[in-house]
């Protein structure tokens, strides 16, 4: 018998499983220049929401840079920027909510992709998603002629109802990895960059495959300063951060 | 075939080869003249379906990084660093990023027209040979005393080309300013390393290398000369060489991102900047013992603490820290220049360098030495002063013609200034804006000019890198509108003038001037050499520029830096208003000509994460003292004008010291940028410092309560879903 087509949502990713894709933030590095906001929003085809709509919340960042304030004045210090991202869980929340399938784990690169077009609107995966990682398209948002002539062919335009999120620029990572191919070669370390880590000033950001032990993520990844996010909840994140500050 | 090879990849592979070829090969040789081509006969080296990358160079600030724009189907797409370019090695800030936006701007201005009546809006279209005409009868009519040229910021081809015309008519030298430069008072840096150093230029700080940095205002990750190779030299700084942790100290009345970023942060009293570093200068000199530098002298430490608020203990403190560092370094910038005593200020810190002997080491400071192109023109912009002398000629009708290109002095300059009232006296203002901005609406004639991406040239890198780099520009795009180079524009008019102006000028375009220009450094020892000039210019389009072959600053002659005895005025102030104005350029709205690109707007400013407005930052208990909460519409008052904006209550900021950004607050310059916010600009004093610089933040201000809300749209307020706010 054939084996079922249906993808199969119960938490069956284990413990020790290594994704292979995976993202590490230097906090001490990051200048909270927000580069990787804007480098995004023109790689992803990200809409832009004005004012108002940006007041309530529905501003599109894929990726943004939290700031907190420690102490008062004059001993008064900004927390290290963190930026935050879908954080590409192995566990993750947002998938089994999903009631159509839209939210689902790509077995390839092992990514926590979203259908677009499966996609109904019903906005599970964000009440679920503990990093408030995930954009909802609340209108379809006006982008007048020509602004549209900058749009990235290698990304879908979204439209009003559908969820999105980071996808760990997944057009670069099937670009180059079907350029190696065509070469006969693996895709060398560092040879994917998502657009927030291309254009990072500081180079905070850095990409690669964290099944690779000697990748560059995965030396970072051994850090002493290495923690993640809200990593008791079990999600399995694949993005690691390198505490700032000292 | 391998049973792992599907048909789908078989197709995917069959366009992927395809593509190796085709990146960074730049224009063929045909495209000096792009033409846009129907799809049915692409020119060879497009494929479809298959992206092409051009090099250029980032215009949206004078940093002149380097970029790769990838280009699909005649369409530009993304901008991305270019990787061999040493001012940024690939990297790009959020501005270079939303360059797209400039181009495929909705509001751009895409014809020549004549405005019949200045700010009316009532425009006819011309063709660009009436353009043509017009600018040369605008030569020919008038003597060449009454021509002025009002240029941009960034030392560029278009600089060069209107030097060499107004030589040759006899005409005052162009002038250039424009905010960053206004901001950053880079004449304020030059002049002090001129006295200092014994070079009258803008140094390069080294912080990759450094270990100890203080920066005495200098908000070098933000947009301070070249934020960009700073930042990278941050990144360096604190991880990146022999793996220990450089150490920052900010001193500075507002914790900017710089600021943020550094281990400590001294909030002195505006104006005492240099004092400090006098204080340090001093205590580090007494700690190495042997006589004291003339230049430390007469350094009371005991006073310096009561004054600036820093209290002895710390200076002692920071003073040991840069004794004991191996590659000390100290940096002045930023608001901290432009007071009354900035120019000592400046001084003084660059004096402190030298005591530190780190001038043209390793971790030091240095110098970049001049390219053979045209060489022994100004490559700093213009003082205020000398701005201030063009805008009274223009009011004593001195002026007869304004050209103006690269800046809009209506929005940028000190409304103190009264430019507005010089402009209207110019019987005709011809600007080549590409966007309908405040100055242009005020014009005679808009001949708008390419925009970046789509143009010709070169700039001169802000000094940031190890060696002098000429960025150069080509048309990634073939011209969205009908618009036309400047340079072209004027070339043909000087041309159709003839005489000996034409004999002076021989260019035939653009491109003829751009490959005169950079004759010079053929035969020069680059990192690509050539035989002759076109297989120079093939390579000069594939790099996006020009730099030597190896690092080549060079070391400052500090003679006299020690001897000569520094003193510190205190700084003045302008104004009754119980606060002082600390001004800021916004990382993002820079000089304001990020204010019409809608990515811009929406990308949160890094300390506040506001989004689309301006706002005024006070501290959290002074605006308890005064009843302000966030949102509430203050109106700041100066003695040279008033503006409305919503208080941000800024937890790291002086209680005497209020700060807003500059970049917003724009009248016209399209639907994104137009009725915005707020700009300071209207409260600047035109008061000068020692260098003949704006001393912008030489003024204090009132606040009053307007009763008015208006909530700023943050992005931080929406992060604890459940939680406050």
């Amino acid at each position: 018998m054939a084996e079922s087509k249906i993808p199969v949502f119960s938490a069956k990713w284990s413990e020790e499983e290594k994704g292979k894709w995976g993202l590490v933030v230097d906090q001490d590095l990051c200048t909270g220049c927000q580069a990787c906001v804007t480098a995004c929003a023109m790689e992803n085809n990200i809409p832009f929401v004005g004012e108002e709509d940006a007041a309530y919340g529905r501003a599109m960042h894929w990726i943004r840079l939290e700031r907190f304030w420690e102490g008062e004045y004059p001993q008064v210090k900004a927390t290290p920027f963190q930026a935050v991202m879908c954080q590409q869980c192995g566990s993750a929340p947002c998938e089994p909510v999903c009631p159509v399938f839209a939210s689902v784990h790509s077995q390839n690169e092992q990514l926590n992709i979203q259908v677009y077009n499966r996609c109904v609107g019903t906005r599970y995966c964000a009440n679920n998603c503990p990093y408030v990682a995930r954009t909802f398209n609340w209108r379809d948002y006006d982008r007048p002629e020509p602004l549209n002539n900058q749009l990235n062919p290698d990304v879908t335009v979204r439209r009003r109802g559908i969820m999105e999120k980071c996808t760990f620029c997944v057009q670069r990572i099937r670009k180059t990895e079907d350029a190696a191919k065509s070469e006969g070669r693996d895709v060398y370390d560092g040879e994917v960059e998502p657009a927030c880590v291309q254009a990072c000033p500081a180079e905070a950001l850095v990409f690669g495959r964290i099944d690779d032990p000697e990748s560059a993520v995965s030396k970072r990844m051994q850090s002493g300063r290495a923690v993640k996010l809200l990593e008791e909840l079990g999600t399995q994140p694949r993005v690691t951060y390198l505490k700032g500050g000292d | 075939m391998t049973d792992k090879l599907t048909r789908r990849d078989f197709l995917k592979l069959a366009g992927a080869g395809a593509a190796a070829t085709a990146i960074l090969t730049g224009c063929g040789p045909a495209s000096r003249y792009v033409v846009r081509e129907p799809y049915t006969q692409m020119p060879e080296y497009t494929y479809n379906g298959q992206s092409t990358y051009y090099a250029t160079t980032c215009r949206e600030c004078p940093a002149g990084c380097g970029i790769v724009v990838r280009t699909h189907q005649g369409r530009a797409i993304k901008i991305e660093g270019n990787k061999s370019h040493l001012v940024n090695l690939g990297k790009t800030c959020a501005r270079g990023q939303a360059a797209l936006q400039g181009l495929y701007n909705p509001d751009r201005v895409q014809e020549p027209v004549r405005q019949n009546g200045r700010g009316s809006g009532d425009y006819t279209t011309l063709t660009w040979e009436d353009a043509v005409i017009v600018v040369k009868d605008a030569l020919a009519d008038n003597r060449p005393g009454e021509v002025a040229f009002l240029l941009g910021l960034a030392p560029d081809h278009l600089a060069d080309l209107a030097a060499e015309i107004t030589a040759a008519l006899g005409a005052p030298s162009p002038i250039r300013y424009g905010a960053y430069g206004m901001f950053e008072a880079r004449n304020t840096l030059a002049e002090a390393a001129g006295r200092v150093l014994g070079n009258r230029s803008l140094p390069v700080f080294d912080l990759a290398n450094a270990d100890v940095t203080f920066s005495f205002g200098a908000n070098f990750l933000e947009t301070w000369l070249s934020p960009v190779a700073y930042s990278r030299g941050y990144a360096r700084m604190r991880r990146g060489t022999a793996g220990s942790r450089g150490h920052l100290v900010q001193f500075e009345p507002r914790q900017s991102q710089t600021a943020s970023k550094a281990d400590e942060w001294i909030a002195c009293i505006p104006g005492t900047e240099g004092l400090l570093a006098l204080a340090l200068g001093r205590l580090v000199a007494e700690s190495r013992g042997g006589a004291l530098p003339e230049a430390f002298l007469d350094v009371d430490v005991v006073a310096i603490a009561a004054a600036s608020g820093a209290d002895e203990e710390t200076l002692r403190r920071l003073a040991a820290l840069l004794a004991g560092a191996e590659h000390p370094l100290v940096i002045p910038g930023g608001a901290a220049l432009g007071l009354s005593n900035g120019l000592e200020t400046a001084e003084a810190v660059l004096a402190l360098n030298a005591l530190l002997g780190n001038l043209g080491k390793t971790g030091g400071v240095s110098l970049t030495p001049e390219l053979p192109v045209h060489a022994g023109n100004r490559r700093l912009p213009n003082t205020l002063v000398e701005l201030a002398d063009l805008t009274e000629k223009m009011k004593a009708g001195k002026v007869k013609v304004l050209f103006i290109h690269g800046v809009n002095p209506l929005f940028e300059f000190p409304a103190a200034l009264d430019f507005a009232a010089a402009l209207a006296n110019v019987p005709l203002v011809i600007s080549f804006a590409s966007f309908p901005d405040e100055t242009a609406a005020q014009s005679d004639f808009i001949f708008p000019d390419h925009t970046p991406l789509e143009s010709w040239g070169y700039q001169f890198a802000a000094p940031a890198a190890d060696r002098p780099v000429l960025s150069g520009s080509q048309p990634v795009v073939v011209p969205f509108y009908n618009t036309r180079a400047t340079a072209d524009v004027l070339l043909a008019a000087v041309q159709a003038l003839g005489g000996d102006l034409a004999t002076a000028i021989p260019y035939k375009d653009e491109v003829e001037f751009l490959q005169q220009s950079v004759l010079g450094l053929v035969t020069e020892n680059g990192f690509f050499n050539a035989p002759e000039i076109n297989t120079f210019w093939a390579q000069w389009q594939q790099f996006g520029g020009w730099w030597t072959a190896d690092a080549a600053l060079t070391t400052p002659l500090a003679a006299s830096a020690l001897t000569r005895s520094l003193r510190l005025p205190e700084a003045e102030f302008e104004g009754e208003g119980e606060f002082l104005l600390h001004v800021f350029p916004s990382p993002l709205m820079g000089d304001g000509t990020g204010a019409n690109k809608p990515w811009l707007q929406e990308t949160p400013d890094p300390m506040t994460t506001v989004m689309w407005n301006s706002w005024v930052e006070i501290n959290p208990k002074t605006a308890e003292e005064l009843g302000l909460e966030d949102d509430d519409v203050v109106r700041l008052v100066s003695p040279f004008g008033e503006i409305e904006a919503s208080v941000y209550r800024y937890p790291a900021i002086r209680p005497d010291v209020i700060a807003m950004p500059f970049g917003q607050g724009h009248s016209a310059f399209g639907r994104y940028a137009a009725g915005r916010g707020s700009s300071p600009a209207r409260l600047l004093p035109v008061k000068i410092n020692g260098a003949g610089d704006l001393a912008f933040s030489a003024v204090k201000v009132r606040i009053e309560k307007t009763g008015k809300i208006r909530p700023l749209a943050r992005n931080e307020s929406r992060l604890g879903v459940y939680g406050e706010e």
